[in-house]
């Protein structure tokens, strides 16, 4: 450890923030749009599971990693729409769907993992890092921050575009209506619970997207329960930046800095703090987030409560 | 602050579309508290079947060797009713905060609350006559958990924190604490391996029946059912938390602490969790380890909402999950199908049972 | 895999018909069955007594069947009992916390040996088998202090056949270059790759360039990390091998293949004829069982004085003369 020096550590910090955040930016931004349109749905962190499995298994299947991505977000949008048959057709209670959405999750993606997978344990190949031009080269940040691979530049990417949506375009002014005044969208002549159904898939294939890098682009390899949370702390980084995309994706590299931090203090044998109470940092993170953002008038009006037609 | 005080119960039960009581009514509720229960699980065991036959098993031998296996003799049926008897009492107390639209997910972690609280009093203390001692490590199992869950409910009240997600932290929280708590103060000495110092055997709570693990556990577990039933219909303060679950709006108009009614509703599903932690250290474990429930705290929550919470369905439904349960060992032993199974399976009746209940919903507001 | 897996359920057809009749009908064949907790499908431990199980069922000739119980402790005794209630002969536990169950279940079923994995228990026929993992880490140690800057190692969770092991690597380094650094990281949780690798990659950029995992399942992280950082990390194979991953960083790789040991001591408790007369343990000198091997494909190779140097220390283990787990 004599190597080791403070620019260092904040460059490796930063990257493995970036890289550790990257899933939680994608559900988080997702679960803005579902809630933005009026909708909680808890059963993200299931949905990032059958993401991360269903890449892993069509990359398996097929060794292509783009047909991977695209069957994660296609299974996404699936879970999505059973989950708004639920919510929004039936309207059956959002909270109560989204926990059998995640036993769901964890249930099926463990059977058939272990159904499947017994005999082959066999990784899949692994998305390559990009190494942007003369930025990669900078001392110091270069690798933090231009050496990562494609899922995680585009998680910057999505929380810009999703932020042009929501607030630039009139698809995302009605979704966001829908939220907030749905009997005004309905007497504009706009269907709220196809605005509903939008978002719910929305959402839902992002949160896959952002299950599926777990397996694609992080680790080769699917593993029973990977998600371990994550799907929750995004429900909290949607609260903590006030249901905007740009800040969720801030809010989740704080998140994905205390995660690496954790690590790199373990790393530290005289410090000699149990490795536990370092573990636990994330999670009592996201409680005082929640502590200090305590705002009601940020959050979408009707969020959790299904629509009536008059 | 809205504390006045609670009046006494209304009459009338409070259903949002049971206010008239016309017979049409009565019988529809009938046909929900009994049919959809049933009907749900039947649908999901058919998801289950077809599940297990789209991957090439045979469904039905495969859910014979589950009932069959688990029902063969004496001593499964008791081994069965040992995961009933935390599955009642955690579904009955998911039933209260479930009432009062309390979303505790937090079951699981107020379960280790109890369990860690059990362990230090039944290993650290010293002299009590043994019955004593047991009551109050149950008692101290169910401070604990309730202590756990109203953090949930203070950080909502006070700082409109969503407890579905503060719930969920906390039982991260708890588990990597017993994890420490395992690894280093509450260790056994001399043991490598982390686990706690046993509990001595007067404290084990006494067997039902001889030469089987059966505890009187499963007792308790009944009775709270019908306590919490009472305490729920029947009790002015059970009455002002179904009242805040259905309209808090109105509950505050009708002079009900809306406060004090959500961290009453989720402490005691807490209590209820965390005695279920203490009885199981009291009557199966014996001792702390760093895991010490197989996701106990979230089959619970499909205990009371099959249950539609209501605490005595939660003892047929706490039943029925741990058949599933129990039997899903026999049926990996005997057929290679993964454990797993039982989550889908888990999740299915959830689902069902929402759709249900909102269908019953509507056709119950359409009679009105 | 899809034939392999209706084989499998050709046979649990056929043991299902077993349990409902009763035990009577089955104490014909050889039965081997195995507990583990979590899942057999993810490499590692458990992949590890699966992977016994198949070599058992192959050399043996035995019905074999395996549940992959949740990490609960109440539950590992009724599944002992289902066993052995249905007449199976050797029920194989992979894990210390199997062994209080089965010394509770050994009682009434007199017929069964109960074999458990990382426990040193030998009491009737409950019978500890123990992988001395800190012997073949005692190595790695020893390369790492002659070869290396300082080292991490990366665990799943603070369990004794982890902290044996790190310990074995520490008393090897510690003893070739005193004052040698040695970080160390537990992950806490024996699948959470993504962890294991960031531990691995903050490791790394704070100068160690010797990483040892034993953290299951999650191994992998740290192999894709070190992979990922270039050769002039290194690294060694531990239990399975990894050289697929980060062939040019892997030094050498030590494989346990516990298949060989658990059929040599199932044989024997079939035919009867070497029956364990206390609880088993393979170190470096069960070479069929615990094997340490060089990767001559590594970017930077073992040299040959060091391999000569680990030759003289591996015999002096296996000898008694050096105790890997001393301290």
């Amino acid at each position: 450890m004599e190597h080791f020096n403070l620019l260092v550590f904040l460059a490796v910090t930063l990257a493995a923030a970036w890289q550790t955040a990257t899933p939680i930016i994608y559900a988080a931004v997702g679960e803005i749009f579902t809630e933005r349109a009026g909708v909680l749905n808890i059963g993200i962190e299931g949905t990032m599971l059958i993401g991360a499995f269903v890449g892993f298994a069509t990359t398996d299947l097929t060794g292509s990693l783009a047909l991977g991505f695209t069957a994660a977000i296609a299974a996404g949008m699936l879970t999505g729409l059973l989950f708004a048959c639920f919510t929004v057709t039936i309207k059956a209670n959002q909270v109560v769907v989204g926990v059998a959405l995640n036993l769901l999750g964890l249930g099926l993606t463990s059977f058939l993992f272990r159904t499947y997978f017994v005999h082959t344990g066999s990784g899949v190949p692994n998305m390559p890092a990009v190494h942007i031009p003369i930025l990669s080269g900078l001392p110091f940040f270069g690798v933090a921050l231009f050496q990562q691979n494609i899922i995680v530049y585009l998680s910057l990417a999505v929380a810009f575009l999703a932020r042009f949506v929501l607030f630039s375009t009139s698809f995302g002014l009605t979704l966001r209506a829908t939220g907030d005044h749905p009997e005004a969208v309905a007497i504009t002549g706009r269907s709220v619970v196809l605005y509903r159904y939008g978002a719910i898939m929305i959402g839902s294939s992002l949160a896959a997207l952002g299950g599926a890098f777990l397996t694609l682009a992080d680790v080769n390899q699917f593993v029973e329960g990977m998600t371990d949370g994550r799907g929750f702390i995004a429900l909290a980084v949607v609260v903590f930046s006030r249901w905007s995309p740009v800040g969720a994706f801030f809010v989740s590299l704080i998140f994905g800095l205390f995660y690496a931090l954790q690590l790199e203090l373990q790393a530290q044998p005289s410090l000699g703090i149990p490795y536990q109470a370092l573990q636990a940092m994330p999670y009592i993170l996201t409680i005082l987030a929640l502590v200090f953002v305590h705002n009601k008038q940020d959050a979408p009006r009707t969020l959790g409560v299904p629509y009536n037609k008059a | 602050m809205d504390d006045i005080d609670i009046r006494p119960p209304a009459p009338a039960k409070l259903y949002l579309y049971d206010i008239s009581t016309s017979i049409r009514i009565r019988s529809l509720q009938r046909l929900r508290a009994i049919g959809f229960p049933i009907a749900a699980v039947l649908v999901a065991l058919c998801a289950g079947a077809a599940l297990l036959a789209i991957n090439g098993f045979n469904a039905l031998d495969v859910f014979t060797v589950m009932i069959g296996g688990v029902f063969r003799n004496i001593h499964s049926i008791t081994e069965m009713l040992l995961i009933a008897t935390p599955l009642i009492l955690i579904g009955v107390g998911l039933c209260v905060a479930f009432r009062c639209s309390m979303w505790n997910i937090g079951a699981e972690g107020q379960y280790y609350a109890g369990a860690v609280a059990a362990t230090f009093f039944g290993v650290h203390l010293n002299g009590l006559p043994a019955p004593l001692h047991i009551v109050l490590i149950l008692a101290a199992g169910s401070i604990a958990g309730a202590a756990w869950a109203a953090i949930a409910g203070l950080l909502k009240i006070y700082f409109n924190a969503s407890e579905i997600v503060t719930t969920i932290m906390l039982n991260y929280i708890a588990t990597i604490a017993t994890s420490y708590l395992v690894t280093g103060p509450m260790m056994e000495a001399g043991v490598t391996y982390p686990q706690s110092t046993e509990l001595p055997h007067a404290l084990r709570l006494p067997i039902l029946l001889p030469h089987t693990r059966l505890h009187i556990g499963i007792l308790i577990a009944i009775a709270l059912a019908v306590i919490v039933q009472a305490f729920l219909f029947r009790s002015s303060a059970g009455y002002a938390l179904r009242v805040v679950g259905i309209n808090p709006h109105a509950a505050r108009y009708a002079g009900i602490s809306v406060r004090r009614s959500v961290v009453l509703a989720i402490s005691i599903s807490g209590a209820l969790a965390g005695l279920a932690g203490a009885i199981q250290i009291a009557g199966v474990d014996f001792r702390l380890y760093q895991n010490i429930s197989p996701g106990y705290g979230f089959t619970g929550i499909a205990v009371a909402l099959l249950a539609y919470n209501r605490p005595i369905g939660a003892i047929f439904s706490g039943i029925l999950f741990a058949v599933l349960s129990a039997g899903s060992v026999l049926m990996q032993m005997n057929s290679q199908v993964p454990q797993v199974l039982v989550f889908v399976i888990e999740g299915m009746v959830i689902l069902s049972v929402v759709a249900f209940g909102a269908l019953g919903m509507r056709a119950g507001r359409s009679a009105v | 895999m899809i034939v392999n897996r209706r084989q499998i359920l050709a046979a649990g057809g056929a043991l299902a018909t077993a349990t409902l009749i009763g035990r009577a009908h089955a104490a014909a064949e050889f039965k081997m069955g195995l507990l583990v907790t979590g899942s057999v499908a993810e490499n590692g431990w458990n992949r590890l007594a699966y992977d016994a199980l198949m070599t058992v069922k192959k050399k043996l000739g035995a019905k074999v069947s395996y549940v992959e119980l949740q990490q609960d402790p109440a539950s590992f005794e009724s599944a002992f009992r289902d066993y052995a209630s249905q007449g199976y002969q050797v029920i194989l536990g992979n894990g210390f916390e199997f062994q209080d169950a089965a010394v509770t279940v050994a009682k009434d079923y007199p017929d069964s040996y109960f074999l458990i994995s990382s426990s040193s228990i030998h009491q009737g026929k409950v019978i500890g088998i123990n992988l001395d993992s800190s012997q073949p880490f005692y190595l790695m140690g020893v390369i790492a202090a002659k070869m290396g800057k300082s080292a991490g190692l990366i665990g799943g969770m603070q369990i004794p056949p982890i902290s044996q092991a790190f310990g074995g690597f520490r008393n090897g380094a510690l003893t070739t270059k005193p004052g040698f650094g040695i970080g160390r990281v537990y992950i806490g949780s024996f699948e959470n790759e993504v962890a294991a690798k960031e531990a691995a990659i903050s490791m790394i950029k704070q100068g160690v360039d010797f990483i040892v995992p034993d953290a299951d399942a999650a191994s992998l992280g740290v192999y894709l990390a070190v992979h990922e950082a270039g050769p002039q990390i290194k690294t060694f194979s531990v239990y399975t091998d990894y050289s697929k991953v980060a062939g040019k960083n892997i030094l050498g790789t030590y494989i346990a293949d516990y298949g060989a040991g658990i059929v040599r001591v199932v044989t024997g408790i079939k035919n009867g004829t070497s029956i364990p007369h206390s609880n088993v343990t393979f170190g470096l000198g069960d070479p069929d069982v615990i094997r340490f091997t060089y990767n001559d494909n590594a970017a930077t190779p073992v040299p040959q004085d060091v391999r000569k140097y680990v030759d003289e220390v591996k015999s002096k283990i296996i000898a008694g003369q050096i105790k890997t787990m001393a301290g």
